[in-house]
């Protein structure tokens, strides 16, 4: 009998060793956890995530139907006429109304924009926690992932405008959506972003703790990244009608009359596995340059077309896009990307001038502004200087057809500028029912997650005029 | 009723009149088998409510010595046969007993517990059961095979006629939409895996580049194929969750036990069984047949074909499938067992050579298997029972099912008419396919695509009992299971295929090696109590199991020089899954059988724990209860016995691996420089399993002197906590979450009947028949109405909605209305059934089973192939086809799934002892037999190959689609056993 209750003991104590293996924690063995980076992250983890950041921001920017796109269609730069492969970019984007089931089209640059946003959220909650990082490396992971939000934030509201945006971004993902915020307070935030990390990048020492990337070079240092920042701040500022903001930033930023128009930040492909190569280059089918950007180009002295048209634009094959009975046909071709592995601007030099001609136009230096036009006539168009009324409503046309023909097909610089001063109408409709949109709506699913939906017009589909 | 209370009466008179006694007598008698005569041996004849047991001589005889005076009941039983009580008289000396066979199997013992098992007559559930006997009439590759048409309300499919396995095994209908809807295999204690691993052949075919990037396109074997049908003992299958609660969080599906053979103890007995046979392509789809150059030149209008095949007017006519698909070779099968051993050691070996040839060129299947299963008594309280097996079975499977690329052998012929000749030229090259990307017949015989595995499987059972008295025993049990494989796919391209250029990257090497292991370690408890009438059994486990799964893939392009090693092509992509997942389970369960087994009522209960939950550390329960009543109308009434029983209980079905992480993507780079970023989907953060729950009501009655046998069920089954993928709004930075809701309810009926409709004189004849009806409904639907599996709804797709079947089929419908999608189908039968019949006449057994499937769908785009190639059997119809298909009529090609096939066909003959003898001495028996499977089949309706068919291989939700599967094949085979 003792021998039995010992042995019976061993069976119950094997039984409770076998029920008391508890560990049955297994964590995640074919990507790397979101959990794991945020509680506990490495400082080559959190690294490699503010890289990320920037393959987060090139996202849906040089795809057939992305940022430069979709709303160069909205603005009348240019067009995919692939309807062949999907009706919507004539029926949706020329013809509307932008629908909020569209996710890929009419409420196309929102649910990209807000995963990078995560993507910042993240790697701000992570240098919260990281350890083995100094407090300098800390700090410009803080001004960059910062200036990421806002420059994804920016490109939100630009397309969004009136609907309003959504800025309470630090949230439970799978609680309650974060409210939408007007325009005015969406511009509030981008802007108190963007002073904050310039605050971060003052502190952030001599280096970042993670590479940029080529796309970055000369940008690459907490010291000139601000620069970048001041220049997004510039952009926001002007969108928003914050000149004296604006021209204060601009003082701060990259801008230089002396360098290149070229110089700048800008997104990088590439066709090695895991890279992604630039999705607009020339040649993919059916993109096309607007006829009426060449038909109603400036000339020259001697009576050629302005320069950045035969830069920018060349005749080639005729493409034909349709919804229906509308045919929209093109035998113009951009020829801004002509690799796949071209470079696409963030932000550069060019449209820093025309910023700076913008600010100064919004606050009566008319004289200012005569001079940073002329500089872009001059340098970008080889135009002869402006000749026309220095008057606020003429110079501000000049402004638009410059900005136009100098930031064309790089991420909807026409329409966001059109809108930004009521002139959309004024641009050709180009078929017979052609719409003008003033701003985009939200997708399905973030209307469907929301109480307020029927109250909020980012709710609706966008009619157009 | 009265005869029910008479025997009550007897029953308790004879306890009285039994612990009454004062004084012994002894009473001897011969126990005899009642259809022969001849004596039983080992047969156990006990008297009731007395500790007084003994056991049957060679010749079936028997003595009890000390029975009290006065009326007994005898209990007499044997291993095979009904058991029987029998009134003993007060005087009475002698008896001689006669025990009919038990044909119903009754007597059996079903495990039914994790455990414990009871006699068949005591389930409360109705539990099928096969034994070896079932499963050996004729060979099969995978053993689901063998379980077709053999149990109700288990629906039973092959995915293709592919060598090597590939079956869904379906208990109760629909139990999930994302889970998984495999049922838990337990093969002698051990979870043996039954995870399918697809050979990357997609990377040849592109079969996923299309709409429906499923990778399980591949024709995938599911595992348990690696089993050899030819080892197995016994089968039990607890079909839904109010049997299988106590598997608990993986038994959603069903559990399915099976047992291999054991060692029986006395002489060493050699059997030897030798097989010989064939396939052959069991039918055809057709091609269409040109008369004219004209109606060539009509077909194909201006390219001059009529005058270029058709010289001298008349077009010659190629049996392409007949070239690709027609191939009979010799199968060949050898299995030895060797079993015996003393009581104290036991031992079953058996080694298995197996290899059959597919019916395509270049295609087959081989096993081998090496088992040992020893029985160790050290005691007559402690004993161990080991068990090995050792597999490598290999399959050539061919290239099938759907493709982008122009490779799938039965879609290109679907577009190659048949005046064109593609056999092999007489220099051995092989033409090029003017019509299509590749020539089958060159594919099939250059394109290697051999699947390789080794398993190890063991287990070891130690069993330890502490403490037996007359009343009670406790039993003590460890079990330790391993099941480990490595599985090796290798696929090669040669750079000189036709279709190879068409990328710019000619020649294709594949090279994917799997390892999975699974291990489980259980310890339990049972202990049973008897009473005056009663008896309780109580017992409690642990449960500890882990699995890993490790897949790499190694894809090389650009073989320019034909070697097949990776390392030889110029583009190489690595690809690496890897998963682990480990479960702890608890369970308790108490069965008490009352009122001398007339009652019986189970409770027990099962807690698991999951790392696939997200909290790995939170126990899900999942209960049962269940109760039979059994009324006994005595061996010679119309109703001998009458069981209503009721059960109820919970199972859970898990999450799949990675879905309760929220994963990064760290597969993207910047210009070289690697960046993490969100993926898009969140894992709830109470991401459970899945919940089914069952109510099964039925009864088993045994009428007609025991003649028929039948038993019927009802049953609900309600799903709740499915796992579903709900959109995130995506300023939230997410698209999607993987959640727990939901719900879906199945209804089902089944039932089968067993009749021995004749028994004398030698001959008997045995039938069965089974059927099986469910429906089933997605009562709440937390997420908008969405299409699961499929190509859309122009080629019909399966869509869950909620109030709606789901395993409904819709598609888009112009005649209804415009371009909608309209409800087309249903993948689900409107009922299954089956008939068995046995015939025995002396030494002759005639066998033959027919499996019915009554409706349902099948989403059959091979026709649309063929018709969109205008090379339909029938012409001109198929032209019309596909013009109302393009104008929005997806219903052309929802086609009805019924089916009757003659599954199996055997006649035997055992050879007289006598004749043996004067053959050759040391042959103790002899057998010969010839069989067939899939004799003959009637599924006029269906225009495919098969209405058994998935293209996506096992599915919870979206089989019956096909695309050009593997074509289906019949068998014959001669068997001869020996035993020695």
């Amino acid at each position: 009998m003792p021998a039995m209750t010992r042995t019976m003991r061993f069976a119950a104590a094997s039984l409770l060793a076998l029920a008391a293996c508890n560990d049955l924690d297994v964590a995640d063995l074919n990507n790397p956890g979101l959990e794991t980076l945020e509680q506990t992250p490495t400082p080559v983890a959190l690294n490699t995530a503010a890289t990320g950041l920037l393959i987060g921001l090139r996202n849906g920017v040089a795809v057939p139907n992305g940022v430069v796109t979709i709303l160069g269609a909205l603005g009348r730069e240019g067009f995919n006429l692939n309807t062949n492969s999907d009706p919507r970019y004539v029926a949706e984007l020329i013809l509307g109304p932008l629908n909020p089931g569209s996710g890929a089209f009419g409420a196309n640059i929102w649910a990209a924009r807000y995963a990078n946003i995560r993507n910042t959220v993240v790697v701000l909650h992570a240098t919260e926690k990281v350890a083995g990082m100094s407090d300098a490396e800390k700090e410009g992971l803080r001004g960059f992932a910062k200036t990421i939000q806002a420059l994804e934030l920016l490109l939100v509201i630009a397309t969004r405008d009136a609907n309003g945006a959504v800025i309470d971004v630090d949230r439970v993902p799978t609680g309650e959506p974060g409210a939408i915020a007007t325009k005015a307070e969406v511009y509030a935030r981008i802007g108190t972003l963007l002073d904050e990390g310039r605050t971060h990048l003052l502190a952030a020492g001599t280096s970042f703790s993670f590479p940029l990337g080529s796309g970055f070079a000369g940008f690459d240092t907490p010291a000139t990244f601000l620069k970048v920042n001041r220049a997004i701040r510039a952009r926001a500022a002007v969108y928003n009608n914050e000149w004296a903001t604006a021209l204060t930033a601009l003082g701060q930023s990259f801008l230089d009359t002396n360098a290149p128009l070229s110089l700048g930040a800008y997104h990088i492909f590439g066709t090695a596995s895991g890279d992604t190569p630039n999705g607009i280059l020339e040649g993919t089918p059916e993109i096309r340059a607007n006829p009426f950007v060449v038909s109603s180009a400036q000339l020259r002295v001697g009576g050629a077309k302005d320069k950045r048209v035969t830069d920018k634009i060349e005749t080639g094959e005729s493409g034909t896009g349709s919804s229906g009975t509308t045919i929209i046909t093109s035998d113009q071709h951009f020829k801004i990307y002509p690799t796949n592995v071209t470079p696409v601007a963030i932000i550069r030099n060019e449209e820093l001038i025309l910023l700076r001609a913008e600010a100064n136009l919004g606050s009566g230096n008319l004289g200012q502004a005569v001079i940073d036009i002329n500089f872009i006539r001059t340098n970008s168009g080889g135009l002869p200087p402006y000749a026309g009324a220095v008057t606020a409503a003429a110079l501000l046309d000049e402004l638009l057809y410059n900005k136009r023909y100098s930031l064309i097909w790089e991420g909807g610089h026409s329409w966001i500028d059109y809108r930004h001063y009521g002139k959309l109408t004024s641009l050709p409709r180009m078929v017979t029912g052609g719409k003008f949109f003033s701003k985009m709506p939200f997708p399905n699913n973030e209307c469907l997650a929301r109480t307020d939906a029927a109250s909020q017009p980012g709710c609706a589909p966008e009619v157009g005029q | 009723m009265a005869a029910k209370q008479g025997v009550l009466v007897a029953a308790l008179l004879g306890l009285l009149a039994g612990t009454a006694a004062a004084q012994g007598r002894s009473v001897s008698g011969t126990v005899r088998d009642s259809l022969t005569g001849v004596g039983i041996e080992g047969a156990r004849v006990a008297v009731q409510g007395t500790p007084l047991l003994t056991a049957t001589d060679q010749a079936g005889q028997f003595t009890l010595a000390g029975v009290p005076a006065g009326a007994a009941m005898v209990l007499v039983r044997a291993v095979g046969y009904r058991r029987r009580e029998i009134a003993l008289g007060a005087d009475a000396t002698t008896l001689d007993v006669t025990l009919t066979r038990d044909v119903f199997k009754l007597e059996e013992v079903v495990i039914t517990g994790q455990v414990t098992g009871v006699a068949r007559r005591n389930l409360p559930n109705a539990v099928a059961s096969l034994g070896s006997e079932d499963i050996s009439i004729h060979p099969t590759v995978s053993l689901e095979h063998q379980l077709q048409g053999k149990v109700a309300g288990a629906d039973i499919q092959t995915n293709s006629g592919a060598p090597g396995g590939g079956v869904q095994v379906r208990l109760r209908g629909v139990t999930s939409i994302n889970a998984t809807a495999e049922p838990l295999f337990i093969v002698d204690g051990v979870i043996m895996s039954d995870v399918a691993i697809a050979s990357n052949a997609n990377a040849i075919t592109g079969a996923a580049g299309g709409s429906n990037p499923s990778l399980t396109q591949d024709a995938l074997v599911n595992r348990i194929a690696d089993l050899n049908p030819a080892e197995i003992e016994s089968i039990e299958i607890l079909k839904g969750s109010s049997a299988a609660a106590i598997y608990g969080g993986r038994a959603a599906n069903g559990v399915v036990i099976i047992r291999t053979k054991r060692g029986l103890p006395g002489t060493t007995r050699i059997e030897l069984t030798q097989r010989f046979g064939y396939s052959s392509l069991m039918r055809k789809i057709g091609s269409r047949r040109f008369a004219t150059a004209a109606e060539v030149d009509a077909a194909y209008p201006n390219t001059g074909y009529g005058a270029l095949y058709c010289s001298g007017g008349t077009c010659p006519f190629f049996d392409h499938e007949e070239e690709l698909a027609g191939q009979r070779k010799l199968s060949i099968e050898t299995i030895a067992s060797i079993t015996g051993g003393s009581d104290n050691t036991r031992y079953y070996a058996s080694g298995t050579l197996q290899n059959e040839p597919g019916i395509i060129h270049n295609t087959g299947f081989d096993r081998e298997s090496i088992r040992l299963n020893l029985d160790q008594h050290f005691s007559s309280k402690l004993n161990m029972q080991l068990t090995t097996n050792v597999l490598h079975t290999r399959a050539k499977r061919g290239i099938t099912n759907n493709d982008n690329n122009g490779v799938s052998f039965y879609y290109i012929l679907t577009g190659t008419p048949s005046f064109v000749d593609l056999r092999q030229n007489p220099d051995g090259t092989w033409p090029d396919n003017p019509f299509q990307a590749s020539n089958p017949l060159a594919t099939a015989n250059r394109v290697d695509n051999k699947e390789d595995v080794w398993r190890f499987l063991a287990s070891n059972r130690m069993q330890w009992t502490p403490l037996t008295t007359e009343r009670s025993s406790l039993i003590l049990s460890a079990v330790g299971g391993m099941d480990y494989f490595i599985q090796k796919n290798t696929i090669f391209s040669p750079p000189d295929l036709q279709y190879e250029p068409l990328d710019g990257l000619v020649g294709t090497s594949l090279l994917n090696n799997s390892d999975n292991l699974n291990l489980n370690l259980d310890g339990n408890a049972v202990h049973t109590f008897r009473g005056g009438g009663f008896t309780a059994t109580s017992s409690a486990g642990v449960q500890y199991s882990r699995r890993s799964l490790d897949i790499n893939r190694i894809t090389s392009r650009n073989l320019i020089a034909g070697q097949s090693n990776v390392s030889a092509g110029t583009a190489v992509t690595v690809a690496e899954n890897r998963s682990q997942i480990k479960n702890l389970g608890f369970f308790a369960q108490e069965e008490l059988l009352l009122l001398n087994d007339r009652l019986g009522l189970t409770a027990g209960i099962r807690a698991d724990q999951s790392s696939l939950d997200a909290d790995p550390s939170h126990l899900s329960w999942f209960p049962k209860v269940a109760a039979f009543y059994r009324i006994e109308g005595g061996p010679n009434a119309t109703v001998n016995e009458f069981k209503l029983r009721a059960a109820f209980g919970q199972t859970g079905n898990e999450p799949l691996y990675g879905q309760r992480f929220t994963p990064l993507n760290s597969t993207q780079n910047l210009g070289g420089l690697p960046g993490l970023v969100t993926l898009g989907t969140v894992g709830a953060s109470d991401l459970r399993p899945e919940r089914n729950q069952e109510i099964e009501l039925g009864f088993d009655g045994q009428f007609l002197r025991s003649r028929l046998n039948v038993e019927a069920s009802v049953y609900q089954k309600n799903v709740k906590d499915l796992l579903l993928t709900r959109n995130l709004p995506p300023s939230s930075g997410f698209a999607q979450e993987i959640f727990n809701g939901g719900k879906l309810r199945v209804r089902g009926v089944e039932a089968s009947a067993a009749w021995i409709a004749l028994q004398q004189r030698g001959v008997q004849l045995y039938l069965r028949s089974t059927f099986a009806k469910n429906f089933s409904r997605i009562t709440e639907l937390p997420v908008p109405t969405f299409q699961t599996g499929g190509f859309g709804s122009a080629l019909g797709a399966f869509q869950i909605e909620q109030g709606k079947s789901a395993t409904q089929i819709v598609g888009t419908d112009t005649l209804a209305s415009t371009m909608t999608d309209v409800v087309l189908g249903d993948a689900n039968p409107d009922f299954r059934m089956s008939f068995t019949g046995d015939l025995t006449y002396k030494r002759f057994t005639v066998h033959a089973l027919v499996d019915w499937q009554q409706g349902g769908n099948v989403v059959n785009l091979t026709r649309l192939l063929q018709d969109a190639f205008g090379n339909a059997p029938d012409g001109d119809a198929g032209n019309a086809r596909i013009g109302a298909w393009a104008v929005g009529q997806a219903s052309v090609y929802i086609e009805p799934a019924t089916f009757a096939k003659v599954r199996e066909v055997a006649v035997g003959w055992e050879v007289p002892p006598s004749v043996m003898r004067s053959l050759w001495g040391g042959v103790r028996s002899a057998s010969i037999s010839l069989s067939a499977r899939n004799l003959f089949w009637f599924a006029t309706p269906y225009h495919g190959f098969d209405p058994e068919v998935s293209n996506f291989g096992n599915q919870p939700i979206a089989r019956n689609i096909d695309v050009t599967p593997y074509p289906p094949s019949r068998s014959f085979f001669l068997t001869i056993n020996l035993g020695m």
